[in-house]
């Protein structure tokens, strides 16, 4: 896969962005068409807003960049924009989806999306934001007189939760706007977590950067590195051996299942079901021991490196622990279902409706199961790590159920996914051809799509860097799912089954 | 002897004398977990604490939402600056006496080096009683951190030597 | 609801040992690593210094200096160093006092072969 040339100028109307050769495809775009063109690829060409973000360019100006996912054309669309002013055009107002990414570009270089008069904190703590660092080189930021402070008025109160919670769940404030039992709204502020991990990054080799991006989001490593090292692979127009393609494969579906396992144990945590908790946590510290004989770590860190892998499965363990594993994850999910007290908890509580999902451009089982049918491994297959085919596992219905049996159903056909590609699995990576090259890399993490852009100088060194695990994406539907009839203890149900991470927003 | 952005020093209590307050509540220690950043794997490990291939409950173990039924906090992450504030609440609404017991490489100062944007380790933030390394510590590394801070261990670390060529390696 | 409890008696006990005894796959945990001091050279040990990502791992003068608190068990150093160093199948590391956890190895490796071993 080569790195993609240097961008071209734009013409026409919209019919020319789409050369049919290339798998991704980046487009120098004037600051004035970018609302339209967006809107076009939007509506005409179905296309999916995967992320927008920010850039130092070379001249002092700021280039903004929106990735595109066309899907059902196997294509990721880049466009870039020049910014020379203190604002630029927004997308939010005709695709709700930009709104995070633009209050996040704000926040970090300080220019405004035109005629957006409200906009979010994201990442940058309030008690610290004069003297926070930037990603912007642009000096003298002043954000804290620019946010609006929420206010409830009326008969409403706010009843804050957090940030730090119950055992084991990740520092995370939650204002719950309310007149008594029903949820109005919900604040979420996920700032208290905020690493900086794309200021880390800049002027690390990729090899040593891997070991960051896979602590980004620990419990979607494996997916989160691999759209890294992705990145870094098409800058370098680097080639992955096919054995080393195949121990990716099987790493991100071992990290899949435990995670879908993990959630089904929370899920029943929050639902008051101990003994449904306790067997399925049984289930997953034996998948978490599977992880560590195959590869050497619970967590499967230290797999995936730029131009390959690190480590070789030990096939001969998976085969032997993973069938017993998976049986008796069937065992319990069985029980779990017709346990009624459970089930009921269940259903209807936390609908994210399909034209939200599509509205806000959800990724992974929270967008599955409202019926999106998305799923990189099969839109945008990269080579004999996305063969076989995975089926996409739907549910129509939105609620927890639903996002409850599309990972049930993608814990089966991981394991399926795992067998196909055990045989053929094997050490090895290429060392990356030097040079510098931008490249964008994607992965199907078991949170959904996880998307890099990575940047590299001419000493092979980053010098731009996007990370954007699928969790970025699916917390801005988390208050939509809170709201109308739920009650305050559907809220941990409704978090457990989204089963995202604040690690991999806050980053 | 850590202070807070105040300059007002942490720990009002000796560390002696915690420690000695940790081996009284040996049998019976009440944990409250404070995540200041980390990357969500330790808060895995910790989850499986209450498990049944671990049961902490067996050891005297117990984990508590509540700030004040604490008797130990069991903190995770490199304390990113943007946690200042729930790290100094979270020790303070603690009653005394209590301890502090710092888990994973990113607690104790690796991974995340002091800039701008963490600390670096809780232990330039709090006073920290116990440290258990690890990436993330295994809940047996956990259950050991545990059992040593309470005295019902003891620690074996002190008499490791990692020169494999000495004659009587620990 | 009755047949959770009795298909769960049925399965057994689950439950680790811990502490009186270790558990047998844990022997596949990342530990902390080990030196052979009589392989270790001031050249080698400046590039396994470099290759730590997580700073477990300085260089003063003739000693290399381990922090085991911050040692992340990824094996950087165990891959670059081929012989020189191994696990030590060490992971129960936790300590009140945060020096115990800084180890030093002399690095004898440029002696030893100067000294024609």
């Amino acid at each position: 896969m080569s790195a993609p040339g240097p961008p071209k100028a734009l013409n026409g109307d919209g019919a020319s962005l789409l050369p049919r050769a290339d798998r991704i495809h980046t487009e120098r775009v004037e600051t004035t068409r970018l609302a339209s063109l967006s809107h076009v690829l939007a509506t005409e060409h179905g296309a999916r807003l995967a992320d927008l973000f920010a850039d130092d360019g070379a001249d002092g100006q700021i280039v903004l960049r929106s990735v595109y996912a066309l899907d059902h054309e196997s294509r990721y669309l880049v466009l870039e924009c020049e910014i020379d002013r203190d604002r630029f055009p927004p997308l939010s107002d005709l695709d709700p989806a930009a709104f995070v990414e633009e209050c996040e570009i704000y926040e970090q270089y300080g220019i405004r999306p035109d005629g957006v008069r409200r906009l979010n904190r994201v990442l940058v703590p309030p008690h610290r934001a004069d003297r926070f660092p930037r990603l912007g080189r642009r000096e003298g930021l002043r954000l804290a007189r620019d946010y609006e402070p929420h206010v409830v008025t009326g008969e409403a109160f706010e009843f804050p939760f957090g940030p730090v919670r119950v055992t084991g769940w990740e520092s995370l404030y939650m204002g719950l706007v309310t007149t008594g039992e029903e949820v109005l709204d919900l604040y979420l502020f996920h700032w208290h977590k905020h690493r900086g991990l794309d200021h880390r990054l800049r002027g690390l080799e990729p090899e040593r950067a891997t070991f960051f991006a896979e602590r980004a989001d620990g419990l979607s490593s494996v997916g989160d590195t691999l759209a890294f090292c992705r990145a870094v692979e098409m800058a370098t127009g680097s080639e992955v051996p096919a054995p080393a393609a195949h121990t990716r494969a099987v790493a991100l579906e071992l990290e899949r299942i435990y995670n879908h396992a993990a959630a089904v144990a929370a899920m029943c945590q929050t639902t008051g079901l101990s003994v449904g908790q306790a067997r399925s946590e049984i289930v997953l510290e034996r998948l978490l021991r599977c992880n560590l004989a195959a590869f050497g770590h619970r967590y499967l860190f230290g797999v995936v490196s730029p131009g390959g892998v690190r480590r070789e499965p030990d096939a001969e363990e998976i085969r032997r622990q993973l069938p017993g594993i998976l049986d008796e994850f069937r065992y319990v999910v069985d029980a779990l279902l017709v346990t009624n007290s459970h089930v009921d908890r269940l259903e209807s509580t936390g609908i994210v409706t399909p034209g939200n999902a599509h509205r806000l451009s959800l990724v992974g089982p929270v967008a599955r199961g409202s019926g999106q049918a998305i799923d990189v491994r099969r839109d945008h297959p990269t080579g004999p790590g996305d063969e076989p085919v995975p089926v996409v596992q739907v549910q129509p219905a939105g609620d927890a159920l639903a996002r409850m049996r599309v990972m049930v159903a993608e814990v089966e056909e991981a394991a399926r996914l795992i067998d196909a590609h055990l045989g053929e699995a094997g050490a090895g990576s290429e060392p990356l051809a030097g040079g510098g090259g931008a490249g964008l890399g994607w992965a199907e993490s078991p949170r959904g799509e996880a998307l890099a852009w990575v940047s590299l100088d001419g000493d092979g060194r980053i010098d731009g860097v996007r990370l954007r695990p699928a969790s970025v994406r699916n917390w801005r539907a988390f208050d939509d799912a809170a709201r109308a009839q739920n009650v305050f203890t559907d809220i941990p149900i409704i978090e457990a089954s989204f089963w995202l991470t604040v690690a991999g927003f806050a980053r | 002897m850590a202070v807070d952005e105040r300059g007002l020093e942490l720990d009002t209590v000796s560390t002696e004398l915690r420690r000695r307050a940790l081996r009284l509540f040996g049998r019976s220690l009440h944990i409250r977990t404070v995540d200041s950043g980390s990357c969500a794997v330790c808060e895995s490990e910790i989850r499986l604490l209450a498990a049944p291939h671990y049961d902490l409950h067996r050891l005297g173990f117990f984990f508590t939402p509540a700030p004040r039924h604490a008797d130990l906090l069991m903190v995770t992450g490199p304390a990113v600056r943007a946690a200042d504030n729930l790290l100094l609440k979270a020790y303070d609404a603690t009653p005394d006496p209590k301890a502090v017991i710092a888990v994973g490489a990113c607690a104790l100062g690796g991974v995340y080096p002091e800039d701008s944007l963490v600390h670096g380790a809780i232990d330039r933030v709090l006073p920290v009683d116990v440290f258990v390394p690890g990436c993330p510590p295994s809940p047996l590394a956990l259950l050991q951190g545990l059992l040593v801070a309470v005295g019902r261990l003891e620690e074996r670390v002190g008499a490791l030597s990692l020169d494999l060529d000495a004659g009587s390696a620990g | 609801m009755a047949f959770w409890f009795y298909r769960g008696v049925r399965k057994g006990i689950a439950t680790t040992r811990y502490p009186s005894t270790v558990d047998p796959w844990a022997r596949g945990l990342p530990s902390a690593p080990g030196f052979h001091a009589a392989r270790l050279t001031i050249p080698l040990v400046d590039r396994l210094v470099g290759e730590c990502p997580a700073g477990a791992l300085t260089r003063e003068d003739q000693e290399l200096v381990v922090d085991l608190g911050r040692c992340t068990g990824c094996g950087r150093c165990l891959e670059l160093g081929t012989g020189a160093v191994r696990s030590t199948g060490e992971f129960l590391l936790a300590t009140s006092d945060r020096a115990a956890l800084i180890k030093r190895v002399p690095i004898r490796g440029d002696r030893e072969a100067s000294g024609g071993g």
